[in-house]
């Protein structure tokens, strides 16, 4: 059994790991190195706008913090490569090219072998795309869902639910010894950018005359973001007419993370409900949160109650959600066997 | 589970990601035989059912394509009230029924793993898996303001109130994105209300209106799908409706091509009775009198174009003055968008549960060998 898998890497090849959020992008390398950047791709608009940025494109937050002179594109926002829209495809592709740079040792120019996890909605409608977009970097790789590779990663291959909520999309995923096929996945569209707008909102209305905007939302919420009780009050800094005032937002950051959680439960209820029932308490034991959202405080707890209604549960949250999908996208390269690395 | 099951596992794991990621390249491979999965899935065996609902679905791909001038590609603002009826129900006579169609097609077309693989094909649309994508179209807006009651309550403002709330409605659930076709008081022409829910591969389309009769006494709710006219009432019905289209007598000719969509027929009936059906119900308790018309077919520019199951919604006659009070409560509002929730969802897990069923050929599933 083990001869295929223990074949090693041969000399000067890279193995790497990429996860392709839909607000971050990670990649995760077999020489160590582990990078993130923002899944942001900025073209400058014109010459000019070329000359003031410096570079013929831009990543990340430094794409970001041009992007009034860039064509600023989010590819996989929503979770999907806009079909036919090339810019898009192309966007996709620089992100990853961009990525490997980062943990490439550039002086001696490894080959490249990549496992890459990208998000479930878009595994289904557009793999050849993806394909093409990493084909030109790597001498061979592999297209995974996103919550696959956090399961292989963790290993929660048999009998388990991972829950990855990002920023666009919550990705649901239930390994019971295969690859999950259609069916034992889902997507819910109710993530962090969704808390983002709720909490935006719930503040406009408390705090009409308060001047804030959305980053400095999202920044309240990944510092301050919990569900179920409180144990303190969260005061956040927000500038009125100028100057900086003390705003509690408790009672609105609450709400706000609430607010995905019915989507989650409901998604988990159902995806369970689909096993025989001694299959069910297996995988209830064993639900998995990863990516940003799992960090918000007392979720795992708040599932565990919920959906412990129902049975015996048990919820954990992976040790690094910002690198969950990139390292079980690099352990699945890792173990891949020799010979099912086909040159592109 | 011990080391020994985990490395097995892996290994067949590992197999199952290379050969996925062959047919990502090659379509035609044979799908996989992973040893985890026997008896979890029956597909290689199709039973009659099944068989003929892959068949529609390939049916309705193949209908689907080639035929991508559209209203997209209309530029010339010609408004044409005379539209070719007798052609339309001639052509609808000369239809074949879905059955034989399928059992011809089926023989020769079916190829499950072609149609799984073909990258051009949402999966989600075709296995109301996923995601979906649901435009909600209120109907006029700006310069035209539909229908005005007595008391000048206009349509157009009407529906967008209906329409933005059951947009936040159906969002929280986390389950749709859902699109409008305004979401402002602004004038759109049908033709880029086509345009805008095929570009955004609408699963489903639901168009909002407010009736107004000239008998004033009467309030009726109904909802329509695509077909030719059933009475004069439908035609003068679908002519207000249509104004503005700018859709040219030609162009309507090609786009009547698509009434061979039989499967979006079919599924733009079971969606326009859920909603008929719980739309009533609501209205029923505000307005003893008023009139369950059912769902009807008639030839809306906007329900032809949409890809997806498409219908139009009359939710009430603002001609009636009581109704048109009703309609200035935003409570009521509020029910009626209840109401239309209830119908778009029932209507969306029903086709879900269908497909969950099929896939597992109706048993429960149970996806291991012990
Ligand atoms: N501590 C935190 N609490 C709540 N949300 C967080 C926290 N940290 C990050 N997030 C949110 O997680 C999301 C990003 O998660 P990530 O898994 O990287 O997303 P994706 O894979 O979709 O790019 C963002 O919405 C971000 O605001
Ligand atoms: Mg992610
Ligand atoms: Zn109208």
């Amino acid at each position: 059994m083990a001869k295929k898998s223990t074949a090693k890497t041969p000399e000067n090849k890279l193995l790497v790991g990429i996860d392709l959020g839909t607000s971050r992008s990670a990649i995760s390398a077999d020489n160590g190195k582990k990078k993130w950047v923002a899944s942001y791709v900025g073209w400058p608009r014109d010459f000019i706008a070329r000359k003031v940025v410096g570079k013929p494109m831009l990543f990340g937050e430094e794409a970001v913090k041009h992007r009034l002179s860039l064509d600023m594109y989010r590819p996989l926002k929503n979770g999907v490569i806009k079909e036919g829209t090339a810019r898009d495809e192309e966007a996709v592709k620089e992100l990853i090219h961009h990525l490997i740079t980062l943990v490439q040792n550039a002086k001696d120019a490894e080959k490249i072998r990549a496992v890459v996890g990208v998000p479930a909605e878009s595994f289904k409608v557009n793999k050849v795309a993806l394909k093409k977009a990493v084909a030109e970097f790597a001498e061979s790789l592999f297209v995974v869902s996103e919550p696959f590779a956090v399961a292989y990663g963790v290993g929660a291959l048999d009998n388990a639910l991972v829950i990855d909520i990002g920023a666009g999309t919550v990705d649901f995923c239930i390994m019971h010894g295969t690859v999950p096929a259609e069916e034992d996945q889902r997507t819910v569209l109710t993530a962090g950018d969704y808390i983002d707008q709720q909490l935006f909102t719930f503040l406009e209305e408390r705090y009409p005359e308060a001047d804030f905007n959305l980053n400095m939302i999202r920044r309240f919420k990944e510092q301050h973001s919990f569900v179920g009780e409180s144990k303190e009050n969260v005061e956040v800094e927000i500038p009125v007419e100028g100057k900086s005032t003390v705003h509690n937002i408790t009672d609105e950051i609450k709400r706000a993370c609430e607010s995905i959680l019915p989507a989650i439960v409901e998604s988990t209820l159902e995806l369970i409900a689909k096993f025989d029932p001694e299959y069910q308490d297996a995988i209830r034991e064993n639900i998995i949160l990863a990516g940003g959202g799992s960090q918000i405080k007392g979720l795992a707890d708040y599932l565990e109650t919920t959906i412990g209604e129902y049975g015996p549960t048990k919820v954990k949250v992976v040790e690094d959600p910002l690198f969950g999908g990139a390292d079980g996208a690099l352990e699945l390269a890792r173990e891949m066997p020799e010979d099912y690395w086909t040159e592109l | 589970m011990h080391n020994g099951d985990s490395t097995k596992i892996k290994a067949s794991i590992l197999r199952e990601v290379y050969e996925d990621n062959l047919r990502i390249a090659d379509p035609h491979l044979q799908p996989i035989h992973n040893r985890y999965r026997q008896g979890i899935k029956k597909l290689s065996r199709p039973v009659p059912l099944l068989f003929v609902f892959f068949a529609c679905l390939l049916f309705y791909f193949i209908a689907n394509t080639g035929q991508q001038q559209g209203p997209g590609a209309v530029d010339a603002v010609t408004i044409q009230p005379v539209f070719p009826w007798a052609e339309i129900i001639y052509k609808q006579q000369r239809l074949q029924s879905p059955a034989s169609t399928v059992s011809f097609d089926a023989g020769r077309l079916l190829n499950y793993d072609l149609l799984l693989n073909h990258n051009n094909i949402r999966l989600s649309a075709i296995f109301g898996l996923g995601v979906q994508t649901i435009v909600i179209d209120p109907g006029h807006g700006g310069k035209d303001p539909g229908a005005i009651g007595s008391n000048g309550t206009k349509e157009k403002d009407i529906v967008l109130d209906i329409a933005l709330q059951l947009r936040d409605r159906l969002q929280k659930t986390g389950r749709y994105k859902v699109l409008l076709t305004r979401d402002t008081d602004t004038f759109i022409s049908l033709a880029d209300r086509v345009k805008f829910a095929n570009e955004h591969h609408a699963d489903l389309f639901v168009s909002l209106h407010i009736n107004a009769l000239p008998q004033k006494e009467f309030n009726v709710t109904e909802t329509y799908y695509f077909g030719p006219p059933s009475d004069l009432h439908t035609l003068r019905l679908a002519e207000q409706e249509n104004r503005g289209s700018e859709i040219m007598t030609g162009d309507f000719k090609d786009m009547i091509k698509k009434i061979g969509n039989v499967l979006k027929e079919q599924e733009s009936e079971t969606l326009a009775s859920t909603i008929q059906h719980n739309l009533f119900s609501n209205m029923e308790k505000y307005d003893r009198v008023i009139a369950d018309n059912g769902i009807k077919i008639a030839p809306f520019v906007v329900l032809l174009g949409v890809n997806a199951p498409s219908v139009l919604v009359e939710i009430s006659c603002i001609s009636k003055r009581e109704e048109e009070t009703n309609l200035n409560n935003p409570e009521y509002r509020q029910r009626i968008m209840a109401s239309l929730q209830k119908g778009i969802t029932g209507y969306l897990s029903q086709r879900q549960t269908q497909v969950v069923k099929g896939e597992n050929n109706g048993k429960k599933i149970h996806r291991k060998n012990t």
